[in-house]
């Protein structure tokens, strides 16, 4: 999956009004819609897109959008 | 000896707490985007005094208004929130009912998977010869161990109870089951303390989330995100393992009926399992998650309104705290 196709992707999944758009500096934690419900819908956007299941610690430990996309394999996007 | 689920009543307290009063109390939290995501609108809460065994005693003579109750010689009771450690709730339960003291009764504790364990333990006594004609009562108040200040927890879980009759019957209508258990789930769906591990604490510390719900360890705690991913990582199997062990095709279940967990869970197990809207049922909106009650609730609204009829092969799935899990097939 290309990184930008990602990034907008996950900014319309997981319904993000309160920024624009995504980037991979963006804090996933200062972001409006966090709370635990939207950990969720994390959780089901990375099952969906790449069939890997994250835990919750997991996704605790996880600040910026890039260290998401470590967490997933920063392999699998392409420029 | 064969068995048959004859009738289903249900019975909600009368105080309810909407998602307007919600954004009152928590004005961080829109009541549109509440409903919206989880799917809920409503729940009914328990008043001080009224407890899970005053929910199961109205489901209860509800559904007996149009069965003897002389006939009745086991009842079951699934509650996590008992009218006292001792004696058993159903004990109480049988007395305030008037049911024969020839009847046999017990409580077992379990939550969102209780109402399949509970049609299991009834199919076992129905054709051991035990027992002829159950009722099965499922009872929760949640409301009771949750923080008030606790938003995310008060959004989700509603109260009620729903009683059900199981009778022999000449023909098999409750087919075989797939249950399982895994523990280590224990501390992501749990009140801490009040048992016997760990008593209720008078000043308990009260803690914070990062989303600003508070509670003390005396409260209920649930953590979403890990619940939701043994819900995916379990069910698509659980849906498999049932096909075949009743050695039924999946294109053959004319309606599933998963456990009302919230909106946002059901959408997603239906699409990973890839089970047609139209064959899915998924309404929580009036009354929360109701825990074991929400799938007898919800069988009851099928039948109700005739999105089922006789003859339909349903599959009932229940999953949750514990971790606990169970389905089964059931013909209407």
């Amino acid at each position: 999956m290309r990184k930008s196709d990602f990034l907008k992707k996950m900014h319309d999944s997981l319904e993000i009004s309160s920024v624009e758009n995504l980037t991979e500096e963006t804090i996933l934690k200062q972001l409006g819609e966090y709370n635990s419900m939207f950990l969720l819908t994390i959780i089901a956007f990375v099952d969906e897109n790449f069939e890997m299941q994250i835990s919750t610690e997991q996704l605790l430990s996880v600040t910026t959008i890039r260290s998401l996309m470590d967490l997933i394999g920063y392999e699998k996007f392409e420029d | 000896m064969k068995s048959k689920i004859k009738d289903i009543s249900v019975y909600f307290p009368s105080n309810k707490l909407d998602n307007n009063s919600l954004y009152n109390e928590f004005p961080n939290f829109e009541p549109d985007k509440i409903e919206n995501k989880i799917g809920i609108r409503n729940r009914y809460i328990v008043s001080e005094d009224e407890t899970a065994l005053d929910l199961a005693i109205n489901a209860s003579n509800n559904v007996l208004e149009n069965f003897d109750r002389n006939k009745i010689d086991f009842l079951i009771l699934c509650t996590q929130s008992p009218e006292y450690y001792l004696p058993t709730t159903a004990c109480v339960l049988q007395d305030k009912l008037g049911l024969s003291t020839s009847t046999g009764a017990f409580d077992f504790n379990l939550g969102c998977s209780g109402y399949i364990y509970g049609l299991a333990l009834s199919k076992s006594l129905i054709s051991s010869g035990i027992a002829e004609n159950i009722l099965l009562v499922m009872s929760e108040t949640y409301s009771k161990h949750i923080n008030a200040k606790d938003f995310a927890n008060r959004s989700i879980f509603g109260d009620g109870a729903a009683a059900t009759i199981i009778e022999k019957s000449d023909e098999e209508h409750i087919f075989e089951f797939v249950l399982g258990t895994d523990g280590k789930g224990m501390n992501n769906l749990i009140i801490p303390n009040g048992g016997m591990r760990k008593r209720y604490e008078q000043n308990a510390e009260i803690k914070s989330d990062e989303s600003g719900n508070e509670r003390t360890e005396n409260d209920l705690y649930m953590n979403g995100p890990e619940i939701f991913n043994f819900t995916i990582k379990s069910i698509p199997a659980l849906v498999k393992n049932t096909l075949e062990k009743n050695n039924v095709k999946f294109e053959d279940v004319d309606y599933f009926i998963f456990h009302q967990a919230n909106k946002y869970i059901l959408d997603y197990l239906r699409k990973k399992i890839k089970i047609p809207e139209e064959k899915f049922y998924s309404n929580m909106l009036e009354t929360g998650n109701t825990v074991s009650a929400t799938i007898p609730i919800a069988l009851k609204d099928c039948m109700d309104n005739e999105i089922i009829k006789v003859g339909d092969r349903v599959m009932l799935c229940g999953f949750g705290v514990g971790y606990s899990w169970g389905a089964t097939i059931i013909k209407i």
